[in-house]
């Protein structure tokens, strides 16, 4: 394949790898930037989604559309309250302690991974896509005739990864106009900008938390239900998107979303252009790189604030 | 009435407050004063539940505080305007005010009566509250306050750092809202502008409340300023 058509193909693939990234680090960002807590676990709530998807598609043993459905319904909700509960029964217990929060999510970390592969075990899973067909891409050539459209092989996507990525968007929408236009966003927000004065006006802060808990680790598990179908269940899964998400909070900013979204996306497509083209390995220390970069010339971030 | 009986509160193993009993009527203006560091603050924050009463006992209007959470305290209509206006401040004039709104579920018609004893604060209802000045962004911090339609009022220095004409508007409002029947505990360092307007003073020693006297006991003995403030 050409240089064109084979970089178009690592574009698509990253612009997957960039969509189901910006729903996770935007989980993790939002814990950090209204509640102040560093979720080493975020990753295993990203994994428990996958695994809730595949037990839930496998128990139901519908078609797939209905138990994919089912699965994008149910496994967010269920890995939210998990992680809801863990804020009630941990972070809470430890009144948000910064140093404290890390400790004791590296603990939820291992627990989450150990209850899992005595569960369900260490087999990868696979979840089937709802709908899957593969279709080809055209390219542009420009020869004696001028620009010809051709159909280069091997240049394709299938209708399921393009899903993915407007699902992602949809979502994002969605979650951004939450934020900015409900009276919940108004009380997310409040509580982020000063807790004290927010209890003040009567928010029940310790809920909020909560619920904000909750909602991050649930929208890491809607990105892995959303990618599970392409790249299969199992128990270790976590840790890519755990540290992918710390790199793109890093370089976006802490606690901004915007910004979380916007590095989500470079470091998603950069890192499917270097995965096609050189090596995956090569793109995590690529983007581990910038992070240390953007951490000495710039320390909040691209989007992010100094702390006050 | 708010009535507080040897209450005590520290901050982690630091105790900053160990008796402190005082009352504050309805319809009184009650200004609390003492040296930096005495606890004036921490009694507010402690009223409102935002720092842990560890001895004594809180009420208001007969229910007692003591018991109840955090942010269950603005609903028994007592609001709070800190030191330093604590506002939201990447919020909007308009959104701040609707938290405000929110803790009692108050709507239009509120928002409209607040908004008319701060006019300027209508013409700036979309700007983000950290580009309004010091004058304004007290406005809203009141303004924010009063939307709970509160029967108890904790002021914290609220004119510091303000221009004169805005010291005015804040001392008219707060007498306003005295006239209509709120009690008010009042938190401040000018102490010539807090004698004129206060009914009674509570001067705060090392965490303990020294002495109450009536406001115009305190400008008839000055010497009673020098003792507990140093002035």
């Amino acid at each position: 394949m050409d240089f064109g058509p084979h970089l178009f193909l690592a574009l698509l693939e990253g612009s997957i790898t960039a969509a189901v990234l910006a729903l996770t680090a935007v989980g993790l960002s939002l814990v950090f930037g209204i509640m102040r807590v560093v979720n080493v676990a975020h990753g295993e709530f990203f994994m428990l989604g996958a695994v809730f998807a595949w037990w839930i598609t496998s128990m139901l043993g519908a078609h797939p559309v209905l138990g994919f459905v089912l699965a994008l319904l149910f496994a967010p909700l269920l890995v939210g309250l998990i992680a809801a509960t863990t804020d009630y029964l941990i972070l809470r217990r430890i009144n948000y302690n910064p140093e404290r929060t890390i400790v004791a999510t590296i603990g939820v970390l291992y627990i989450i991974q150990q209850l899992t592969l005595m569960t369900f075990g260490p087999e990868a899973r696979p979840v089937t896509a709802p709908f899957n067909k593969r279709i080809a891409l055209p390219w542009f050539e420009n020869g004696a005739d001028g620009f010809t459209l051709i159909w280069p092989w091997g240049l394709g996507t299938t209708t399921y990864k393009l899903a993915v990525i407007v699902a992602a968007v949809v979502i994002l929408l969605m979650l951004w106009l939450v934020l900015t236009r409900t009276k919940w966003g108004l009380i997310m927000r409040a509580t982020q900008l000063n807790s004290d004065m927010a209890t003040a006006h009567g928010i029940p802060v310790d809920k909020v938390y909560a619920m904000v808990f909750g909602l991050g680790a649930a929208l890491a598990a809607l990105g892995a239900v959303l990618v599970v179908p392409i790249q299969q269940a199992h128990y270790l899964m976590g840790a890519d998107p755990l540290l992918l998400s710390f790199i793109v909070v890093i370089i976006g900013g802490l606690g901004s979303l915007l910004g979380t979204v916007v590095a989500a996306v470079f470091i998603g497509l950069s890192d499917g252009i270097i995965s096609v083209f050189f090596s995956p390995t090569l793109a995590k220390i690529l983007a581990t790189l910038l992070v240390a970069f953007v951490l000495i010339f710039k320390p909040n971030g691209l989007f992010g604030k100094s702390a006050e | 009435m708010l009535e507080l009986k040897q209450v005590g509160a520290a901050y982690d193993q630091v105790q900053v407050l160990f008796d402190v009993s005082m009352n504050v009527k309805p319809g009184e203006i009650h200004c609390l004063l003492g040296r930096n560091g005495a606890g004036k603050t921490t009694t507010l924050k402690t009223i409102m539940g935002l720092v842990t009463a560890n001895k004594g006992t809180l009420s208001f209007n007969n229910v007692s505080l003591n018991g109840l959470s955090a942010h269950q305290i603005p609903k028994q209509k007592i609001a709070y305007v800190p030191q330093g206006r604590g506002l939201f401040t990447e919020l909007s004039v308009a959104q701040n005010i609707e938290v405000g709104l929110m803790v009692r579920g108050k709507g239009t018609s509120t928002k409209d009566k607040v908004l008319e004893l701060f006019p300027r604060l209508k013409e700036r209802l979309k700007q983000r509250a950290e580009t309004l000045s010091g004058g304004e962004q007290q406005m809203l911090a009141m303004a924010r306050a009063l939307c709970i339609e509160p029967d108890l009022i904790l002021l914290d220095e609220p004119t510091e750092g303000l221009q004169p004409s805005m010291i005015q508007l804040i001392r008219d409002v707060t007498i306003k809202m005295r006239d209509e029947g709120a009690a008010i505990l009042l938190v401040e360092q000018r102490i010539d502008a807090v004698l004129s307007i206060a009914d009674r003073v509570s001067f705060i020693e090392r965490g303990v409340i020294a002495e109450t006297v009536t406001a115009s006991s305190v400008q008839n003995n000055p010497a009673m300023l020098t003792r507990y403030l140093g002035v």
